[in-house]
């Protein structure tokens, strides 16, 4: 496996920045802003490892989600949850917005909108094309809350929401 | 039982909202028992404090992005606090309904939930009233009481402070789908200038369908025409990031959990939710790919 170092640390940087802002629009405190970030930066950095391995976007989507699950989980540790409270899921979930495929959720919606023109150019094509995008969106998000929420069912107690 | 029956201590607190207005009223004056004819009567009473303060609480959750095991949980945790012996709560996308029981009593109300959205501080302000809560430790008044106040004063960050920031995310969004530097800076704005539409549009009570449609297309042709005027070579990809603020992810993620934690009528619920918004925002991106000119 080629791990392009610069690579990597573009994606974990923006996908710091992208969950930061994602944590900003769901009212926040400043305090578990840079949580936020470590949490996006944790999960395009597994994303950007195992897509550099040869996986396809939706496993390591989910390796990922697994990740950035098992990290919120360690938040409930006594010495941090002094910290972060009860914000490690919420976190969590933040930290995998980023990796919500929207571009190809647009893709497949343009995708029908053409297939659906009088006269469609390379109409198979282009069904195939659509096709897969719908599937990419569907699969991805399957694997991002799958792997939050075994994450999260593993330890639970019945009030460890609180 | 913490809650004492006949408690007519309770403070006598301005709430904000109309609901809340409706369940402190109903909070007030509760008769001393030795003085009631009826007993019955005064204990349907208290369970109906008890329901609203419980709807309330759930209410609230539904309404900041809590997913339904959590509101749930939390609902029955306040009822309990507060004395019920059962609780069962029915959660749909836009009322919950709670059936209480105590003794030989019975009582069912229902409560209408707005449009949802997230608002972490908020939530976690009511999770921890619900911790406190559970303990036993206080009166159906009180829980409205603090209620009121927690809606009133927990904080929220400058409009502009987010609408910055979310400019920010939609840029760096855009980094991770392949924008080039050139229009790293039309997206941002793009994106900050969407969620400052949107906040408005919000505020004024549009439909939040008829926001998606219209921010995105704003968005999306100021992020197109932006990077074409800073001769980025990425046009196509910077007018879909520029709307990536209008991605529904929260509701996506808790319309997974709700079907895995068996609620799959909320859940399916979310979900079309969020298909339907996704259709909205492709259609005002595509109408901005008509004016751009970008291939789509």
């Amino acid at each position: 496996m080629n791990v392009d170092l610069l690579h990597l640390l573009h994606q974990a940087v923006f996908g710091a920045l992208a969950a930061s802002g994602f944590g900003m629009l769901f009212n926040f405190g400043w305090r578990e802003l840079p949580g936020c970030a470590a949490s996006g930066a944790l999960a395009l950095t597994t994303r950007t490892l195992g897509l550099d391995a040869g996986w396809t976007l939706e496993a390591a989507s989910f390796a990922a989600a697994v990740a950035v699950g098992c990290g919120a989980q360690l938040l409930h540790a006594p010495l941090l949850h002094t910290r972060f409270g009860t914000a490690g899921n919420a976190l969590a979930v933040a930290g995998c917005i980023p990796m919500v495929p929207g571009s190809f959720a647009a893709q497949a919606i343009f995708g029908l909108i053409a297939l659906t023109a009088q006269h469609p150019q390379n109409a198979g094509t282009m069904l195939v094309t659509t096709m897969e995008s719908m599937l990419r969106v569907v699969f991805t998000i399957a694997a991002l809350g799958t792997g939050l929420s075994i994450t999260a069912h593993i330890r639970r107690r019945r009030d460890s929401f609180l | 039982m913490a809650y004492r029956r006949g408690n007519d201590d309770s403070p006598s607190v301005k709430v904000v909202t109309q609901s809340g207005q409706a369940m402190m009223k109903d909070c007030m004056n509760i008769p001393d028992p030795k003085n009631t004819p009826n007993p019955v009567v005064l204990n349907h009473r208290e369970l109906e404090q008890v329901a609203g303060a419980a709807l309330l609480v759930a209410h609230r959750l539904m309404e900041t992005g809590s997913r339904a095991e959590v509101v749930h949980e939390s609902c029955s945790l306040v009822a309990r606090g507060l004395g019920c012996e059962h609780v069962n709560l029915r959660s749909g996308y836009a009322s919950l309904e709670i059936t209480l029981d105590s003794g030989m009593n019975t009582i069912t109300r229902m409560i209408e939930v707005g449009t949802l959205g997230v608002n972490y501080r908020l939530n976690h302000a009511i999770r921890d009233l619900v911790r406190r809560f559970r303990e036993g430790s206080g009166t159906p008044a009180a829980a409205v009481a603090e209620m009121t106040r927690l809606e009133r004063d927990t904080p929220r960050q400058p409009p502009w402070v987010v609408a910055l920031w979310v400019g920010i995310a939609c840029a760096s969004f855009g980094r991770l789908l392949g924008i080039d530097w050139a229009a790293f800076i039309p997206v941002l704005t793009a994106g900050a200038v969407g969620q400052a539409g949107r906040h408005l549009l919000v505020r004024r009570g549009t439909n939040v369908f008829v926001v998606a449609a219209g921010i995105a297309f704003l968005s999306s042709t100021l992020g197109g025409l932006g990077a074409r005027w800073a001769a980025s070579t990425t046009v196509n990809l910077a007018m879909n990031a520029s709307v990536l603020l209008l991605v529904p992810g929260v509701p996506a993620v808790n319309a997974q959990s709700d079907i895995m934690e068996g609620h799959p009528e909320l859940g399916g619920a979310r979900a079309i939710f969020v298909i339907m918004l996704l259709m909205f925002i492709a259609i005002g991106v595509l109408i901005a790919h008509g004016i751009v000119g970008a291939p789509s």
